[in-house]
């Protein structure tokens, strides 16, 4: 009579696996919002400063990456319908990492190659080796295929290779046995990084969270394999070029497949908003949706750039400041700034009502974070990162620390919402 | 909401006590968002079997949603034995959610 069963239920990732990556990340995103404000003059001078590449790296590793490993290994079993393959492989990853990057950034700030760079870049691709197998396991374990996974693991094979290779940067520092000095390879490094790891990540994330959360009815997986060959097919020739140091105008080739890779992704996106059956679109999903848009950006940067290298044969410094600006504290800052307060509250809300559905009126998910905080991180947010790009761009230098503030008032926002969500204790209706 | 049963008079306490079970995400009730296949009452066996989905496989919120189900339909109907059982084929889509449903999610 009945073919169902209890599959797909009861194997959801423990809270006490993804909960301490989010903490980790909020404070991360905190203390780099404490650097910017009190570094931001010698952090826009170079790239390459110290501090340049302290709050980086802090931002990168430390709340990029650790809340996109958090948030994953909740979401790799939805999208591979299968369970995480390890927990222990998870722990294990958050330890190498949380020890690996105040290591790797206490070396970058106080521009030590030595041990503690040298050595918390070892644990952090320790980190990612374990959740590489982590991951592939729970893929080859599972009998669905998703295009989304194999977003996800391409992007984490990205990941160890841009780590390798920053890694090798470091060790170039005292040994130079690489043909060109370390500063020379950052592009390389840097693109990696933000194309194969986060780009890569985020749209294959993205393309199954932002439909659900609209409750879409569109869905184009043909067209994210599209996107998925633009930005990798990018990627390797941008490899290509960059180590046969080919002229710069080649340089736009790959820059058009990634643009176009995103741009299909913006389409994607687009199509699902058009589409969605819940008219209501919550603050978090707009601030997501925000960072998409805000994709646009980036793109226009590093046409910009190629094009002054290609015509001025130099580096204009303060674009390129502005660029890494516009991704880190911009693009990908806004996603997680919105996805945070979309998945968390479902682990907290499962953490601490599981045991109560059905039995007593219990909170919504949405109700578990407070939304004017919420509102006024937002704002703060918005504001900080549109007078930080304009103060770099326009060299107006007195604009600088009150927009860094803004963003200090940003991450100060947020970790309150997310202490407030973490430590939540039962509220019966 | 189109829900095979073998006894139309239960399955309709039985559904107003699921429609009290809400997807915390959505703010809809199972049986309108279509989340509900079939029920099915063994008399003999004092038996009630629900045959439900979820929007997702592995739904992180699947587990409280199949457990609220369950509650709700044991307060309906104490003197039976619940069997919830989870099926995803087919799979929930979008279609399956009922005029009310819509209306909601359209507000």
């Amino acid at each position: 009579m009945f073919q169902g069963s209890n599959n797909g239920i009861s194997t959801t990732t423990s809270y006490k696996v993804v909960l301490p990556f989010y903490v980790y990340a909020a404070l991360a995103f905190l203390i780099a919002t404490v650097f910017l404000v009190l570094n931001t003059g010698d952090i826009i001078k170079h790239y390459f400063h110290p501090y340049t590449l302290a709050i980086t790296h802090m931002m990168t590793l430390g709340w990029g990456t650790m809340i996109i490993l958090g948030a994953s290994h909740q979401l790799v079993p939805v999208f591979i319908e299968g369970r995480l393959f390890s927990n222990k492989l998870a722990y294990t990853s958050f330890i190498l990492a949380a020890i690996g990057i105040p290591l790797l950034v206490y070396g970058f700030y106080s521009f030590n190659m030595g041990w503690p760079a040298r050595c918390g870049g070892e644990l952090v691709i320790a980190a990612i080796i374990s959740y590489l197998i982590n991951i592939m396991m729970s893929m080859v374990k599972s009998k669905t295929e998703s295009v989304h996974a194999v977003f996800v693991f391409t992007a984490v094979l990205w990941l160890l290779i841009t780590a390798s290779v920053g890694l090798l940067l470091i060790y170039n520092f005292q040994y130079h046995f690489l043909p060109d000095d370390s500063i020379d390879y950052l592009p390389l490094h840097a693109h990696l990084g933000i194309a194969g790891w986060f780009l890569l990540l985020i749209i294959g994330v993205g393309s199954r969270l932002i439909p659900m959360f609209l409750i879409s009815k569109y869905n184009n997986v043909k067209l994210l394999w599209w996107v998925y060959g633009f930005i990798n097919g990018g990627l390797l020739i941008f490899i290509f070029i960059f180590l046969h140091k080919s002229n710069r105008q080649f340089y736009l080739a790959p820059l058009l497949l990634i643009a176009l890779g995103i741009f299909l992704f913006g389409r994607f996106c687009y199509r699902a908003y058009k589409e969605r059956i819940r008219k209501k679109v919550d603050e978090p999903v707009k601030m997501s949706l925000l960072s998409v848009v805000m994709m646009i950006l980036p793109i226009v940067f590093i046409f910009f750039i190629i094009l002054l290298l290609m015509l001025t044969a130099s580096e204009n410094i303060r674009l390129i400041i502005a660029y890494g600006f516009v991704l880190f504290f911009g693009w990908i800052t806004a996603i997680i700034l919105g996805m945070t307060f979309k998945t968390l509250p479902f682990i907290v809300w499962n953490k601490v009502y599981h045991h109560l559905a059905g039995k007593q009126k219990t909170p919504n998910p949405k109700d578990l974070f407070n939304a004017s905080v919420f509102k006024w991180m937002s704002l703060s947010f918005i504001a900080g990162f549109t007078l930080f790009v304009c103060a770099v761009l326009l060299k107006i230098s007195f604009m600088l620390k009150p927009a860094a503030a803004l963003l200090l008032i940003t991450a100060f926002l947020y970790n309150w919402n997310l202490l407030k969500l973490v430590f939540h204790k039962p509220a019966l209706l | 909401m189109n829900v095979i049963t073998n006894d139309n008079i239960r399955s309709t306490i039985a559904l107003a006590a699921l429609q009290n079970v809400i997807d915390p995400e959505i703010g809809l009730n199972v049986v309108d968002l279509g989340l509900i296949y079939q029920l099915d009452f063994d008399e003999a066996e004092k038996k009630l079997y629900c045959n439900m989905t979820l929007t997702t496989q592995f739904c992180p919120m699947g587990e409280s949603i199949t457990d609220a189900a369950q509650e709700a339909l044991q307060g309906a109907f104490p003197d039976y034995e619940i069997k919830i059982q989870l099926t995803f084929d087919p799979p929930w889509r979008h279609d399956k959610i009922s005029e009310e449903g819509r209306k909601f999610l359209n507000r």
